[in-house]
């Protein structure tokens, strides 16, 4: 027996433990939680509270201003002596005391929601502490904040109407009251408008159809055109008929020219007659509209002179006011006592209502010196606002919770189902929901097909061999390719060749097209390969053994053949003399031949389609060999077998991967950017109007939304708050999708794979 | 000289076939049929005859080429890409591998059942009757009789006739074996490849799918594939052995269980050897 030591067990290794390990990857995995939840959270608090009404406050400056906005939040900013200078010279003094000898100091501001954008230029404006003269903010229960279809928010003090109200009406109830009727006005200024546009439509179209002769018969209608309307419009005016007068310019015209420019002149003077019609009955609406307007008083204040009036003369309600004020209000004219309410803003600052007779006069901002007594007396900026313009009224101070629960509702449904107001800052994203919806779900059409065939092909037919797996594995890269490589494909494969070739031929995408009788020559060459083809393939299925050497060959003779008949085809079309396009007459404005909404949903298509690759591939591999081999035991061929049980069987696998690609899909910005997604679309893509299905018009898109508002749209300040809703929109539609894939996962494969033994 | 030792090294030997089994009216006659993966020969010149209306057992040690030899029967090799014959097989009179034979119609005539239960995923009528439903069968009547008559032929009627619209796979495993069983004579085939039925099952199920082979052996030819002993003395007329792709011996069940011609053939079926 040799000798040996005894072979040492440490106990205290620290990697046979392994608790370091159990900290940092515990650490790595609560930090990655952390992040979605942080994502998460921040998303969705910001979402949720963009649309949630706030209080309105007042907060008066020490130098005699007044701030007012609604508030957003308390921010901590840094007091510096370098931004000392945007400080007026009292509030500069007491930021220097706070300073004292540092170079800077925390402190904060209050950040308000102002609006009055086309007073102020700005919506938001951060209050520094310094400036701030209040203790606390005053809350004004009377002020209305308007929501308006321009310009955005409005907040103010309501002053007079511009109608008589029936007395002890409210002026809250006459303006709640005038709004619904405006907005039945509106409606039918609306309608008023559409039917003007499509009568605008009918006569382009006619004139399309000239343009369409003109092109046929390669003639210029251009200065008969003008003639025959010119006639029919004399004709009009005498009262004689209009095909008399137009007679003699046709006769020299082909019948189908005749035809267009009758139709034309018919419908020219018909639409006339409408339109004149409907803008008199417009202008009365509109007229209608704008008889109605509030005045309003802003929180923005402007001096007009000093009174002799101490502080303690203004607490409370006052019976009556002095002279001087009313004289520097620009009340002297005022028949009868003036009664006036103050309401003290900071210690010595008030906010003045004037009443007579129950009825606002006009409000004063009065500002004390030091010695308090005498006051520099402010008035408020005024303001007229239509009726028609506002959206909604609201008296923010004076909501209940659940009257703020329901305005929060109301926004939301706005938001949803509205139509974007501002250009998108303000109103509903649902043209955008709609066109993701529905380029999305054109995007599911092209690339369920494609997508499932070739993986089936690939998975079930194709012999395993480098090749194959070459393919493969390009087609898991192509999902890893950046998605605006896809956007600028698709702008110069689908928009400006394919677009361009529907729009305008051959010439209009770029190519030189063939002189006739060489494209006629080739055509004759191509149709000889096709046929060979065609009977090459019939010769290699007849052929089973597989002995033969030049048996063999035959198969790959055949696949060369077509696909040289393929690449022929495409090239003939290519370069044909005789199709100039679909859509002529319209060039040079493009159809097909810009971004729209079939173009984007293709790009989409292909950039989805390795995720629907992929994902059957899977699906189609976990299918068990022994239901294949079973169901080719019972006599069943390939494409039975694959239809009857491998495609039932991977369906949850397939649908779960589709869906996948749809919620990609529809998250995918970059290349709408380039392909058809647009920040504001006059109209939808799925509509009532015939054909329904507008694939070459512009869209607007959820994602890209986002991007535009919150960092393209001239207002992007006021965009920020949208940005979040619609974020958390967006976000949300995307969960929704993943999780019905969860859910048909789970679904479907509990009916597929239950009880084993 | 042991003949075991010899097919192990690579020589050629003769296999000892009874006369009592080719006596027999053959249903199908193998003929000197070899088979390779690639390049690797998994069954040698491999000649015998199946007899008509009987049970045929191929017992062998594991790799011995018993479910390859079943499986080329109705050709489910050729799934596989890199397999390669020689030789012929004849189904009644008419060749199985020649040049112009439609494979789908050739397994039309013969059913098959796996080592696995391998119902699919569909309600146990459509089980049964999928062989007609790929044909193209629509007839309510003719279908629901001939899902009758299999799951009563496969001793399953009873057991699932009150539900034959839920799930194939919500049955035990024994049961699922019989519904691929029924799958397998729906299509009434003149053959039936049985490869290792059992092998997944617990014995209580196991003698149920025995009893059932004893049943069916008047009406259909079966071939057999099994590990088991006892079962292959127990439902087959003719046994063959087989050993690392030959074929050893083939006789009589009862001869070659109590006193084959080769001793190596004793040695395997009674646990010496393999």
């Amino acid at each position: 027996m040799s000798q040996h030591s005894p072979r040492v067990r440490s106990s205290h290794n620290l990697s046979a433990q392994g608790e370091p390990m159990i900290w940092l990857s515990g650490g790595m995995f609560a930090i990655a939680c952390l992040m979605i939840v942080c994502l998460l959270s921040f998303v969705i608090v910001q979402g949720l509270a963009t649309l949630w009404p706030r209080d309105y406050l007042l907060l008066g400056l020490v130098d005699g201003q007044v701030a007012g906005g609604e508030f957003r939040e308390r921010q901590s900013y840094v007091l510096s002596r370098q931004n000392l200078k945007d400080l007026d010279p009292r509030s500069r003094e007491r930021a220097e005391i706070l300073l004292a000898d540092q170079s800077e100091t925390g402190s904060h501001r209050w950040y308000l929601r102002t609006g009055n954008f086309e007073i102020t230029n700005r919506h938001f404006q951060g209050v520094p502490e310094v400036s701030i003269a209040s203790e606390k903010p005053y809350l004004p229960k009377e002020i209305w904040l308007l929501e308006r279809r321009q310009w955005g928010n409005l907040y103010g003090f309501p002053m007079s109407l511009s109608w008589s109200t029936p007395a002890g009406e409210s002026t809250l109830d006459a303006v709640r009251a005038a709004m619904s009727e405006a907005s039945v006005t509106r409606r039918g200024i609306e309608s008023a408008k559409r039917v003007l546009e499509r009568l605008d439509r009918d006569l382009a179209n006619i004139r399309l159809e000239i343009r369409k002769v003109e092109l046929a018969e390669k003639s210029d209608l251009q200065s008969v055109t003008e003639q025959v309307l010119a006639a029919a419009a004399e004709a009009n005016t005498q009262g004689t008929p209009i095909a008399e007068a137009i007679e003699p310019l046709l006769t020299s015209q082909s019948p189908r020219a005749r035809r267009a420019l009758e139709r034309l002149a018919r419908e020219t003077l018909t639409t006339e007659n409408e339109q004149v019609k409907i803008n008199e009955s417009l202008a009365e609406l509109e007229a209608k509209n704008n008889a109605r307007s509030v005045v309003m008083q802003l929180p923005i204040t402007d001096m007009v002179g000093d009174t002799p009036l101490t502080r303690e003369q203004w607490q409370g309600a006052l019976p009556s006011i002095p002279d001087s004020l009313r004289d520097l209000l620009g009340l002297s004219d005022v028949a009868g006592g003036i009664a006036a309410r103050a309401f003290p803003v900071s210690s010595n600052q008030v906010l003045v209502h004037l009443e007579s007779d129950g009825r606002p006069l006009t409000m004063a901002w009065l500002v004390w010196g030091d010695d308090l007594s005498s006051a520099s007396v402010y008035r408020l900026r005024e303001h007229t606002v239509l009726v028609s313009d506002i959206v909604r009224l609201i008296e923010p101070n004076r909501l209940s919770w659940f009257g703020k629960i329901g305005v929060y509702i109301e926004r939301w449904i706005e938001f949803l189902f509205g139509e974007p107001r501002e250009a998108g800052v303000e109103g509903g994203v649902f043209p955008a929901i709609w066109g993701t919806v529905v380029m999305t779900l054109i995007m599911s059409l092209v690339v369920m097909p494609f997508g499932v065939l070739a993986a089936l092909y690939m998975r079930e037919y194709a012999k395993a061999g480098w090749l194959l797996s070459v393919i493969r594995i390009s087609i898991n890269n192509l999902a890893g390719v950046p998605s605006i490589v896809y956007g600028v494909f698709g702008l110069s494969f689908f928009c400006y060749t394919i677009g361009g070739y529907i729009d305008g031929g051959p010439i209009k995408a770029g190519f030189d097209p063939w002189p006739s009788g060489v494209w006629f020559s080739a055509m004759a060459i191509l149709a000889i390969v096709g046929l060979v083809a065609f009977g090459v393939s019939i010769l290699s299925g007849k052929t089973r053994s597989k002995s033969d050497r030049w048996v063999r060959v035959i198969p790959i003779v055949s696949g060369f053949l077509w696909i040289a008949t393929i690449v022929g085809i495409v090239v003939l079309m290519a370069k044909t003399p005789l199709f100039h396009g679909f859509y002529e007459a319209q060039l040079p404005n493009p159809t097909f031949g810009k971004g729209c909404l079939l173009w984007a949903a293709c790009t989409l298509a292909l950039l989805t389609l390795p995720v629907v690759i992929v994902a059957t591939e899977e699906a189609l591999a976990a299918v068990p060999n022994s239901l294949r081999e079973g169901s080719y035991a019972c006599g069943a061929g390939k494409w039975q077998t694959i239809e009857r049980i491998v495609l039932p069987y991977a369906r949850p696998g397939i649908i779960t991967g589709f869906i996948l690609a749809m919620a990609r899909g529809a998250g995918e910005v970059a290349p709408m950017m380039l392909v058809g997604a647009i920040p504001l679309a006059a109209d939808l893509p799925l509509d009532l109007e015939f054909p329904f299905l507008h694939g070459s018009r512009s869209f607007m898109h959820l994602g890209f939304q986002i991007y535009a508002l919150g960092f393209q749209s001239q207002n992007s300040e006021a965009a920020k708050p949208m940005v979040f809703t619609a974020t958390l929109l967006l976000l949300s539609i995307v969960t929704l999708l993943n999780l019905t894939a969860i859910w048909l996962r789970a679904r479907l494969r509990k009916r597929f794979q239950s009880s084993q033994f | 000289m042991n003949r075991l030792k010899a097919i192990a090294d690579g020589q050629n030997i003769d296999a000892v076939i009874h006369d009592e089994v080719m006596s027999c009216e053959p249903v199908l006659t193998i003929k000197n049929f070899s088979l390779y993966y690639g390049k690797k020969q998994a069954l040698y010149d491999i000649s015998m005859p199946i007899a008509k209306g009987t049970v045929t057992a191929l017992v062998g040690p594991s790799g011995c080429g018993k479910s390859t030899l079943l499986r080329s029967v109705n050709r489910m090799n050729d799934l596989i890409d890199s397999v390669s014959i020689e030789g012929d097989m004849l189904l009644g009179q008419e060749s199985i591998f020649a040049s112009g034979i439609d494979v789908i119609q050739l397994r039309k005539r013969m059913g098959m059942v796996f080592q696995k239960p391998n119902p699919f995923p569909m309600s146990i009528f459509e089980n049964v009757v999928y062989p007609l439903r790929i044909d193209g069968e629509r007839n309510k009547a003719i279908l629901m009789q001939v899902c009758e008559h299999s799951l009563r032929g496969a001793a399953l009627w009873d057991e699932v006739k009150d539900r034959l619209h839920e799930s194939g796979l919500s049955l035990s495993g024994g049961q699922q074996q019989r519904l691929c069983i029924a799958r397998a004579i729906a299509s009434d085939p003149e053959v039936l490849l049985l490869d290792e039925p059992c092998s997944a099952l617990d014995p209580i199920a196991t003698s149920k799918i025995e009893d059932l082979i004893e049943r069916l052996k008047g009406d259909y030819s079966i071939l057999i594939v099994t590990h088991n002993m006892q079962q292959a003395s127990r439902i087959s007329e003719h046994t063959a052995f087989m050993y690392l792709g030959r074929l050893v011996e083939l006789g009589p069940t009862s001869t070659i269980f109590t006193r084959p011609k080769l001793h190596e053939t004793e040695d395997y079926i009674t646990g010496r050897f393999g």
